[in-house]
C-alpha cells in the first residue's frame, strides 16, 4: 500500500518552495524601491519609531532598502537563496519588534514598509495598521521558515522538473521509495 | 549586506540634493526632550507660551522653542518682518506653502548648510522665527526649531498646527520653489 506524502516532503516540495522563493522576493523588492527613491522619507519614518539613535537614523535609512532589495532579488533569481532567506528572516524580526514595541508602547506611526509618505490617518487607522503589519510580518517569516526548511543541508535548485517528478507525474520514477 | 553597503554609499552620493542624506544623522532627541544650551545662571526656565491672539513674542533663551497657535502665527505672518521657515520635505513646500516661508527641510542633507547661512545673514538672534511643518504629530519643526537654537536663535516659534491648519484658516499660501 502506497503511504501519503508526509508533511516534512510537502513543505520542501519545490513546486512550493519556487513559489514561496518568487512571492517573498517581489515582495522584498516592491518594499525596497520607495525607500532608495526617497531616502529621507524613509529616514523620517525611522525617526518616527524612536528606537534608533539619531546619528544611526540617516545611515539605517540607506542600507536597509538596499538589502531588502538585493536579497529579494536574491530570492526571485534562485541565487544564495539561503543566506538570502536568513537576511529576509532577519529584517522580518526586527520590523515585528520595532512595530510591536510602538504598539506596545501605544505610540501610532505609519509603518513605511511600502509607502514613505505621511498617509495623513488618525491615530486609531494607525494603530490598527500596525496590528496588521505585524500579523502580516509574521505570516512572512512562515514563509521564509519553509524555504530554510526546504533549502536545509544544501538541497539543490528546485527545478520545475523536478517538482513534477516528485509529485509522481505519469512515466517518471516514483521518488518515494 | 556589504554590497548593499556600497550600493548605498553609490546611490547616497549620486542623489541630487533633495534625495541625499547626511552621513551621519544630526537629528536631535525626538521631542519632550530637548537638548538645550546652557541656561544662563538665574535664567526662569519657565517661559510662558504666548497664547492666541498675544501680539508680544519676548525671546527665551532657555528652551529651543515655544509653541503657538494658529491665530498667534497669522499675527506674525501679518507684521511683515517675522521671519517663516517651512520644515517640511521640498515636494511638499513646492505644492503649497505659507507666503513669504523659506524652505528648510530637516530630512535633507543641506539643512545644515542652510542653518548656517541663515545665521550668516546677520538675522538679529532674539528676533522671532516661525517655523512650521505639517501639524499632527510633526516634529520637523521642533527639529529645525532645535536646530536654530543651537545656533543662537532665541526666538523660535514652532507653529503646533502647522499648515494644514494655514490652508484652513483660508491665510495667503504660494506654489513654487521660492518663497
Amino acid at each position: 500500500m502506497r503511504e501519503g506524502p508526509s508533511i516534512s516532503s510537502l513543505l520542501e516540495h519545490p513546486w512550493l518552495t519556487v513559489r514561496v522563493q518568487l512571492a517573498l522576493g517581489a515582495i522584498f523588492v516592491a518594499a525596497a524601491i520607495p525607500k532608495i527613491a526617497d531616502p529621507p522619507s524613509f529616514a523620517h519614518m525611522i525617526y518616527n519609531y524612536r528606537l534608533v539613535p539619531g546619528g544611526v537614523v540617516n545611515l539605517a535609512a540607506l542600507w536597509i532598502p538596499w538589502v531588502e532589495l538585493l536579497a529579494g532579488l536574491a530570492l526571485i533569481l534562485g541565487v544564495w537563496r539561503r543566506g538570502a532567506a536568513f537576511v529576509v528572516g532577519l529584517l522580518l524580526l526586527v520590523f515585528i519588534a520595532a512595530v510591536g514595541i510602538n504598539l506596545a508602547r501605544g505610540h501610532a506611526i505609519d509603518c513605511g514598509c511600502f509607502d514613505v509618505r505621511d498617509a495623513g490617518k488618525t491615530e486609531t487607522e494607525r494603530l490598527a495598521d500596525m496590528r496588521w503589519v505585524v500579523l502580516r510580518d509574521a505570516g512572512m517569516l512562515l514563509l521564509v521558515g519553509q524555504l530554510l526548511f526546504a533549502t536545509r543541508g544544501g538541497r539543490p535548485q528546485p527545478e520545475p522538473e523536478a517538482g513534477r517528478r516528485q509529485a509522481g507525474s505519469p512515466g517518471s520514477p516514483d521518488p518515494v521509495p | 549586506m556589504i554590497a548593499a553597503a556600497v550600493c548605498a554609499i553609490v546611490s547616497n552620493v549620486l542623489a541630487g540634493p533633495q534625495r541625499r542624506l547626511a552621513w551621519a544623522g544630526t537629528i536631535p532627541p525626538s521631542s519632550g526632550t530637548p537638548a538645550g544650551r546652557t541656561t544662563p545662571a538665574g535664567q526662569s526656565a519657565a517661559t510662558p507660551a504666548p497664547s492666541a491672539g498675544e501680539t508680544s513674542f519676548p525671546p527665551h533663551p532657555d528652551k529651543p522653542w515655544v509653541e503657538i497657535p494658529g491665530d498667534a502665527a497669522a499675527s506674525l505672518h501679518a507684521r511683515g518682518d517675522v521671519v517663516f521657515l517651512d520644515a517640511r520635505r521640498t515636494a511638499a513646500y513646492r505644492e503649497g506653502h505659507i507666503a513669504r516661508a523659506r524652505p528648510f527641510s530637516v530630512w535633507e542633507s543641506d539643512v545644515d548648510d542652510k542653518v548656517r547661512a541663515f545665521f550668516a545673514e546677520g538675522h538679529e538672534p532674539s528676533a522671532p522665527i516661525l517655523v512650521y511643518c505639517s501639524g499632527g504629530d510633526c516634529e520637523d519643526s521642533h527639529i529645525l526649531a532645535q536646530k536654530l537654537f543651537l545656533a543662537g536663535f532665541d526666538n523660535v516659534l514652532v507653529y503646533k498646527d502647522g499648515f494644514p491648519d494655514w490652508q484652513k484658516r483660508g491665510l495667503s499660501t504660494t506654489k513654487g520653489a521660492s518663497p
